[in-house]
């Protein structure tokens, strides 16, 4: 009975989904929701064991390749835009920038969230909060360009600051994802009991080392004539091997698929046949990882809980707007950037909720299921606002530029 | 062959003894699957190039990698994996359903029947008679009386009779046939495993009564299993029902659609009994023949039907025990042959008795080789039903169905080059 239940669900929200994508004149936060696809995150958790239960522990063993290959999709398809040849397209100064908007925000994240989690957690290992408190940081600084995308089509006018915005969301996950790789080596799970710094260096050799090789053997499978059909397998084959790699390693699978997408993306001359591939790929395996992310989701919140999502949400918001002008005065940027442009960075996407959950699978910690909570919780709250901060950030400013 | 041996030697190194202590051992199942993908594809395009099926080459990469050979993909892999192989199942099952075209049924209907009737109660009838004369060669049929061996030697039949629909749909697709061969193989195909079901209750029921003293029949095992036909029928229509609604008024995310109605019929089949292959037979079927839009459901599997394809037959490789190949070849052997030669005649009087072309009446029983799931599934209920002999019985049914699955594809993909089929779909 229950699974007559879930496919009601499922096609009641890919009904209600067709209505509220096809209706892309406004921007309105739940337009984004169901446009973004958070709202499967929900419809997991109704089938989770928080929910109806089809999702059980069993069926989610059995699913777990799917959540590798979601997974590493993400993390591939991040990496393969990362195209150095386009990327010098761009000034330098943006870069920089990137990187000193994830630095401010990672620190600002990191040391008030180490000092909120000592006061919660104070029985807990000073090193595994420390490192919670580094992921929450690195989540943090974790920008996402879908709704930036999604708006293009309905500004008013594009100018230069949605084209620096757009930018910076697409390139600071780099920043966020090998920042992700330095946790998972240096305080890779199971702990290490000794020589930490020459196992964890080891960790991230192989981390790096690994997808590079199968990055470099998808290039040479495909570098001859392939047809649709060979790409999609070697597409698929790859990604799961290297995620799956990363799962039996303990390594962060966002990382190494990653790295993969960044070596084929700089060896290959095939960009514009895979493109179609990965667009009509994209969606369903996107999909498929939000619900399942949904089903692992258990929803026991209490009131420290309450008290990190708020703080998650304030500090997101705070570090992304604060220190805006101040970083653009010190990179001498002949525009200036207000405060109100990092308004537009409150949306992190996919990359932020895969985050989460591969910190959340690959730590198997009580402490690691109220990090999911957070930050889901953070996550889907500073994404269902975005809209607006979309809205009196670059939407003002570019039409006070055209002027 | 260079990709593949790299392939293949990067997993020997991530398996090997010196990174073992840094692996987490309950974590294989991804790596497993990623793995066997690449692996199971390039041996399968290795294998095209010498004009050989894809799918042999993916079961064969499943017996290589498997726990009997490599261990690349280890028995508890295997099991964890069993949800994904079901929903493989059933997309494949959905395939089949949506390539039987009510018009052209209709026109082989008599053939059909005929070719299904007298292979089955051939097939039958030959290994009653191999059981009652090869009593003293077959280890497990000594010691038997007469009723007994009748009744087993039944069960050895049945488990004989049927073809792997899923076989036969995957080497139509790879080798994109269309035809009367092709359908008249695929519709047999299908239409016996229906009856097989049904027959291989009543077998199981007759040597379940056989073996006890007062020789009562199990009626309800009967009805039980008949239950779940007819439940699995009713499921299958509201499930081709609901397909045909959501293609007329939503349309959007059909990839997802598709893999929520696997994962429905697998889950509601695994909870109460019902078989996820007639379910999605009958709902791929119903798309395809009564709504209008029922092709873009099939031409949405057919795109990613080729990793499809490598789950299900890698891990069908994989869940075979080489070993009871190499413990049962001889009888093995027998049992093939002998099944080869009944499935000729009794193709060969049903196509000869509705007058079908001289190519049909010598050549169609070459596509009806291949064996794979379904008995399989009958083997381990067996097993599981008697156990002084079950397993033994087991272990030669395992390997038969290791020959036939093998050499299945390839004298199918023959027979569809042979009749001028291959390559003729659009």
């Amino acid at each position: 009975m229950q699974a007559i239940y879930a496919f009601g669900l499922l096609i009641l929200i890919a009904f209600l989904g067709a209505r509220f994508i096809t209706k892309r004149s406004s921007l309105s936060p739940v337009n984004y929701f169901f446009y973004s696809g958070f709202v499967y995150i929900f419809l997991g958790l109704s089938l989770g064991p928080s929910g109806l239960d089809i999702l059980g522990p069993r069926v989610l063993t059995g699913l777990t390749p799917l959540i590798s290959l979601g997974l590493g999709w993400v993390g591939f398809l991040f990496g393969f835009q990362l195209e150095t040849k386009y990327l010098k397209c761009f000034p330098r100064k943006f870069v920089s920038l990137s990187f000193l908007q994830f630095l401010t925000v990672f620190f600002l994240g990191t040391s008030v969230f180490s000092l909120i989690l000592k006061t919660f957690y104070a029985n807990e290992q000073s090193a595994l909060l420390y490192g919670m408190a580094a992921a929450m940081g690195l989540l943090m600084s974790l920008n996402s360009p879908t709704l930036l995308n999604m708006a293009s089509n309905v500004m008013p006018s594009r100018g230069r600051y949605h084209y620096l915005a757009r930018f910076l969301a697409s390139v600071s996950g780099f920043w966020g994802i090998a920042g992700l790789a330095l946790i998972f080596s240096f305080w890779h799970y199971p702990f290490f009991e000794s020589n930490a710094l020459w196992k964890g260096g080891g960790f991230l050799l192989l981390s790096t080392l690994f997808p590079s090789v199968i990055g470099y053997l998808f290039h040479y499978l495909t570098k001859k004539r392939t047809s649709q059909e060979q790409m999609l397998v070697y597409l698929l084959g790859m990604v799961f091997f290297v995620s799956g790699a990363a799962f039996y390693f303990n390594l962060p699978p966002l990382y190494v698929s990653m790295v993969m997408g960044i070596t084929f993306s700089n060896l290959t001359k095939i960009h514009e046949k895979l493109y179609p591939l990965l667009l009509s790929t994209e969606k369903p395996l996107y999909i498929i990882l939000l619900i399942l992310i949904g089903a692992l989701w258990e929803l026991n919140l209490d009131l420290k809980a309450m008290i990190l999502v708020g703080s998650m949400i304030l500090l997101r918001i705070m570090a992304n707007v604060l220190p805006m002008p101040l970083l653009s005065s010190i990179l001498r940027f002949p525009d200036h950037l207000p405060a109100q442009f990092g308004l537009c960075f409150l949306s992190s996407g996919g990359i932020g909720v895969a985050f989460a959950v591969s910190l959340k699978l690959s730590y198997p910690l009580p402490l690691t299921d109220v990090f999911l909570s957070v930050a889901l919780l953070g996550v889907l709250f500073t994404e269902f606002i975005s809209p607006w901060g979309l809205k009196y950030s670059i939407f003002p400013l570019d039409a006070e530029g055209k002027k | 062959m260079i990709p593949l041996l790299a392939v293949f030697l990067i997993m020997l190194l991530l398996k090997s003894s010196a990174l073992l202590p840094f692996a987490l051992p309950g974590q294989t199942t991804s790596i497993a699957l990623g793995f066997i993908l690449v692996f199971a594809y390039l041996m399968g395009s290795n294998l095209k190039r010498l004009s050989l099926p894809q799918i042999t080459g993916f079961i064969l990469a499943g017996i290589v990698c498997g726990p009997f050979v490599f261990n690349f993909i280890s028995e508890s892999d295997v099991n964890d994996l069993q949800l994904l192989d079901g929903l493989a199942l059933s997309l494949i099952a959905l395939t089949a359903g949506g390539e039987m075209k009510l018009g052209k049924l209709k026109g082989h209907l008599k053939t059909i029947v005929s070719i299904v009737f007298f292979q089955t109660i051939l097939v039958l009838a030959g290994f009653i008679f191999l059981g009652l004369v090869g009593q003293y060669f077959i280890p497990f049929f000594g010691g038997m009386n007469f009723i007994q061996l009748f009744a087993f030697s039944l069960l050895l039949g049945t488990l004989m009779t049927p073809t792997s629909p899923a076989t036969t749909i995957a080497v139509i697709t790879e080798t994109r046939s269309a035809g009367r061969y092709t359908d008249l193989i695929l519709s047999a195909a299908v239409v016996k495993d229906f009856f097989i079901i049904v027959l291989f209750s009543f077998s199981l029921s007759f040597a379940k009564s056989s073996i006890g003293p007062s020789y009562d029949f199990d009626m309800t095992f009967l009805l039980r299993i008949l239950s779940e036909i007819g439940g699995s029928v009713f499921i299958g229509i509201i499930v081709g029902g609901g397909i045909i609604l959501y293609l007329k008024f939503i349309k959007k995310d059909i990839t997802i659609f598709i893999l929520s109605i696997a994962f429905f019929s697998y889950q509601i089949s695994h909870n109460y009994g019902f078989h996820p292959l007639l379910i999605c037979l009958i709902a791929g079927f119903l798309a395809e023949n009564f709504s209008a839009q029922g092709q873009h459901l099939i031409n949405a599997i057919e795109k990613s039907s080729v990793p499809v394809y490598i789950v299900f037959f890698a891990m069908s490789g994989a869940s075979l025990d080489i070993s009871a190949l190499r413990r049962m070849w001889l009888l093995a052997l027998v049992c093939v042959a002998l099944r080869g030669l009944l499935k000729f005649s009794g193709t060969f009087i049903g196509t000869s008795l509705t007058r079908e072309e001289k190519g049909i009446r010598r050549w169609a029983w070459t596509g009806f080789i291949s064996q794979a799931g379904v008995a399989l599934g009958m083997a381990i209920v067996i097993q599981n039903n008697f156990h002084d002999w079950g397993t033994e019985f087991l272990t030669l049914v395992l390997a038969i169905i290791a020959i036939n699955q093998i050499i299945g594809p390839v004298f199918l993909q023959k027979l569809l080059i042979k009749a001028k089929e291959a390559g003729k779909k659009n």
